[in-house]
């Protein structure tokens, strides 16, 4: 189960699994977003290499016109495979604890 | 747990399932879930996208050992293709540089605390286990 949207603020909510089947609906709804873009991750319960990749094509389409994606409460799971892809020297990024 | 699963990516959501019983019914620690359930997503997928010489079902083995679990893919009638022998992804890459995909593999050699990869008649058979850090146990 996965699920994406925005909230009353928005910012992208994410939930449930981001796996290799559901990367497609991510960035379809992702491919919407024009500008600069807070990610709220606090129900995101598990994220793989294809998701990743969905954020990282949204974030580069973004950085062109100097906009990005921030990512929020990251619990401490998702956040390990942020550190092992190199992911958090390219978004910023705010821990559940931080 | 010994199941076959069709070459498909939705496929993933069924070995999420059986994975989550495995867990249950033996008992192993809930802190392996996240490293085991990408470490067989990223290998399924691999097989499913590049293994397009064969139609054959995927079989999935998964058992029970000291501090952890082991798990096993294995993929009849097809080229060899050796994971663990996969080039490196330089994480350290600036922004400019890094491109979606190639991420899987370097994940699971990252998140496996053993994998070993076995070629034989056609077949390939890829084996992981991943333990509980024995200052967890």
């Amino acid at each position: 189960m996965f699920d994406i949207d925005f909230n009353n603020s928005g910012a992208v909510v994410v939930s449930g699994r981001l796996d290799a089947a559901q990367a497609a609906k991510a960035q379809e709804f992702l491919d919407r977003v024009l500008d600069e873009c807070i990610v709220d991750m606090a129900a995101l319960e598990y994220i793989s290499s294809a998701g990743l990749g969905v954020l990282l094509k949204t974030h580069k389409r973004l950085m062109v016109s100097d906009s990005e994606l921030k990512l929020i409460n990251v619990n401490s799971h998702i956040n390990d495979i942020f550190r092992y892809s190199g992911f958090d020297k390219l978004f910023i990024i705010e821990t559940v604890s931080s | 747990m010994r199941r076959r699963y069709k070459r498909n990516i939705e496929e993933i959501r069924n070995i999420v399932a059986d994975t989550e019983q495995f867990f249950a019914q033996e008992n192993i620690d809930e802190s392996l879930r996240m490293k085991v359930d990408l470490s067989l997503e990223e290998l399924f997928v691999n097989m499913v996208t590049y293994n397009t010489e064969t139609v054959c079902e995927i079989l999935i083995e998964m058992k029970l050992i000291d501090s952890g679990i082991e798990v096993s893919l294995t993929d009849h009638d097809v080229d060899r293709f050796d994971p663990t022998e996969s080039r490196p992804v330089d994480v350290d890459a600036p922004l400019a540089d890094r491109v979606p995909g190639g991420l899987g593999l370097y994940l699971v050699l990252k998140m496996a605390d053993s994998i070993n990869y076995e070629y034989h008649e056609r077949t390939s058979k890829i084996t992981f286990t991943n333990k509980v850090a024995e200052t967890d146990v």
